[in-house]
């Protein structure tokens, strides 16, 4: 687990940052002092600061990671309920509620905007990295299914006008999808182009085939 | 309003206690005003502005719900 250093005038104070910071007790906290340092010149002005390294005993990602998230979707629509689960590294985070439609947002907007302030804000208490994905009444793998099928049929639409097809500029995550859906068509070839985040995806039919 | 893009913006900066939101209510359309300190408006910004466009479009998820609009404006 990672462990923090922190700072404060006195050790209580500082006990007290390392709680919040952690969303943790102190009992559930290994606390260890580094000693007094003093920020002034030899001792005489300034402040004496004393430092501490905190490491939470348990590994509470998963609690903090849903914390969160429900506080900023309380904010947001009352009734909703958050279920978390830890699979392999990555906390999977599931937004339950009566008007989802809202928290997924145009093309799943708002729930990607969701998930990226989150990653940003686990990150940020604990120093090892942690995925965070939030998703809603399944929306991820109804999108996820609905984008292979698109590059499917696209990838028929190549091979039968023997034509490039275009699909319109995706995120990094969908021309995954859609690359790997194709990767075992050998008639056709897919490739990214554009610049930025959002790239198109072409599908190239290869030309020597009969 | 207010309070949704404050607990989000203390979420993500090292100075929290520096996080100030004003809000200025119109009649269809309010402005939020956020400021922070020096050394954390990026951290509210993101690269290429992917951290402020995230917020924005949460802020609009809630606005929509209460038939409204909302916009952001990071302040320096």
């Amino acid at each position: 687990m990672s462990s923090v250093e922190i700072e404060a005038k006195t050790k209580q104070e500082a006990i007290e940052k390392a709680c919040k910071h952690f969303n943790l007790t102190e009992e559930e906290l290994d606390i260890e002092a580094l000693g007094v340092i003093s920020t002034g010149i030899f001792g005489l002005v300034g402040s004496k600061k004393v430092k501490i390294r905190v490491t939470p005993k348990k590994d509470n990602s998963v609690e903090v990671a849903q914390e969160i998230l429900k506080k900023i979707v309380s904010l947001i629509s009352a009734d909703t309920k958050i279920s978390a689960e830890k699979k392999g590294d990555d906390i999977i985070l599931n937004i339950d509620g009566n008007n989802p439609g809202i928290l997924i947002g145009h093309k799943g907007k708002t729930l990607e905007a969701l998930e990226f302030i989150i990653n940003k804000a686990v990150n940020k208490v604990f120093e090892k990295k942690v995925r965070v994905i939030v998703d809603s009444e399944n929306y991820r793998q109804r999108s996820e299914e609905s984008l292979r099928r698109l590059a499917l049929k696209m990838g028929e639409k190549a091979k039968k006008t023997k034509k490039t097809v275009t699909i319109d500029p995706i995120s990094p995550h969908d021309r995954r999808i859609v690359h790997l859906a194709l990767k075992g068509d050998h008639y056709v070839q897919t490739k990214s182009e554009g610049e930025g985040l959002f790239k198109k995806v072409y599908i190239v039919p290869n030309k020597n085939e009969d | 309003m207010k309070e949704l893009i404050e607990y989000i913006a203390k979420l993500l900066v090292d100075n929290p206690e520096e996080v100030s939101v004003t809000e200025i209510e119109g009649e269809q359309t309010s402005v939020i005003e956020l400021r922070v300190a020096k050394e954390d408006l990026g951290k509210v910004i993101g690269k290429q502005g992917r951290t402020a466009r995230a917020m924005r479009t949460i802020l609009s998820a809630a606005s929509a719900k209460m038939r409204k609009r909302s916009v952001l404006e990071i302040l320096e």
